[in-house]
């Protein structure tokens, strides 16, 4: 008789536990970087809807905003591309985020500018995980808007001190 | 001593040359600006140097002999006067930015992680000279083929 080795066990007790292909099953649940490719899609989807209520509640503030809006849009093209959409899910296309907008334009900005700098700390937790390639499409991005915070606060000084 | 890749050295080693070429740079910008300007491109010239005496250490502290400054550099276009100076640094600025993302391509995660937020600072000292912000700080202009 075969007496149990270590060596034919392992080999026997993983065969007796294979099983046929599960027919009907779902689809295979998204890879982590897919998961926060979306994520990352959506929080650009999230803050252009933010910047156009606020362009369309304070149109005074459209010439300051647009470029910054247009980089966004820039971001979510960019991240879109680079999305090879997975079977049964879309990529997304509107945002899931919509908070009320504050009623002061100085405060409308000081709330843009607060969404910026959240985007900017969630895109450089994405950095560990992400591929090379990907994780720099991160840091750009996250470096953009750090600098939208910095423009979004100088413009709040502005108005604050009326120059 | 922590274990890093070659190319993780020459990542460093490249923003380390960039910080040197900013730092010269900056000797032209601040020789052609003066009043607030001038005091701006001062403090981002101090600013360049610790931010080079950073990267020096942390070679050393990796076991590599940091990259030396080149004796001069060769502009990128003639600067005469305070708009090309103004243009100079916020080129400058655009170097070190696109040094540092080098280094999140890495795959040590601190050093990926470092480089993300070095790339913070030159940004926005480019956007200090340039006054518009970019889409994609760092990187090529074209969209890239990935």
């Amino acid at each position: 008789m075969l007496a149990a080795s270590p060596t034919t066990l392992p080999l026997f007790l993983a065969l007796s536990a294979c099983k046929g292909p599960a027919v009907l099953s779902g689809p295979p649940p998204l890879a982590a970087q897919t998961q926060t490719l979306l994520h990352a899609v959506t929080a650009e989807l999230n803050l252009i809807w933010i910047y156009n209520k606020t362009m369309a509640e304070y149109s005074g503030l459209g010439p300051a905003l647009a470029p910054l809006l247009a980089e966004h849009r820039a971001h979510l093209a960019r991240l879109s591309a680079r999305v090879v959409e997975p079977p049964g899910k879309k990529v997304p296309a509107a945002a899931t985020a919509r908070p009320a907008i504050d009623p002061t334009a100085e405060g409308a900005l000081a709330q843009l500018r607060d969404a910026e700098q959240a985007a900017v700390g969630v895109l450089l937790n994405r950095l560990a995980a992400a591929s090379p390639s990907l994780a720099q499409l991160y840091a750009s991005i996250a470096t953009s808007e750090a600098t939208h915070v910095t423009a979004l606060a100088s413009r709040i000084s502005r108005s604050r001190t009326g120059s | 001593m922590k274990s890093v890749k070659a190319t993780e050295i020459a990542a460093l080693q490249a923003a380390l040359a960039a910080e040197h070429a900013a730092v010269y740079g900056y000797g032209v910008v601040g020789a052609m600006l003066s009043g607030a300007d001038g005091s701006l491109a001062h403090a981002d010239w101090l600013a360049h140097q610790e931010a080079r005496d950073n990267l020096e250490q942390m070679l050393l502290h990796l076991g590599a002999t940091p990259v030396a400054a080149s004796p001069a550099y060769e502009l990128p276009f003639p600067v005469s006067g305070a708009a090309s100076a103004v243009r100079l640094a916020a080129f400058l600025e655009d170097g070190v930015t696109e040094a540092y993302l080098g280094l999140v391509a890495v795959t040590d995660r601190t050093l990926r992680s470092f480089g993300a937020l070095a790339m913070q600072p030159p940004a926005n000292r480019a956007l200090a000279w340039r006054g518009s912000t970019v889409a994609f700080p760092g990187m090529p202009t074209a969209p890239a083929s990935a």
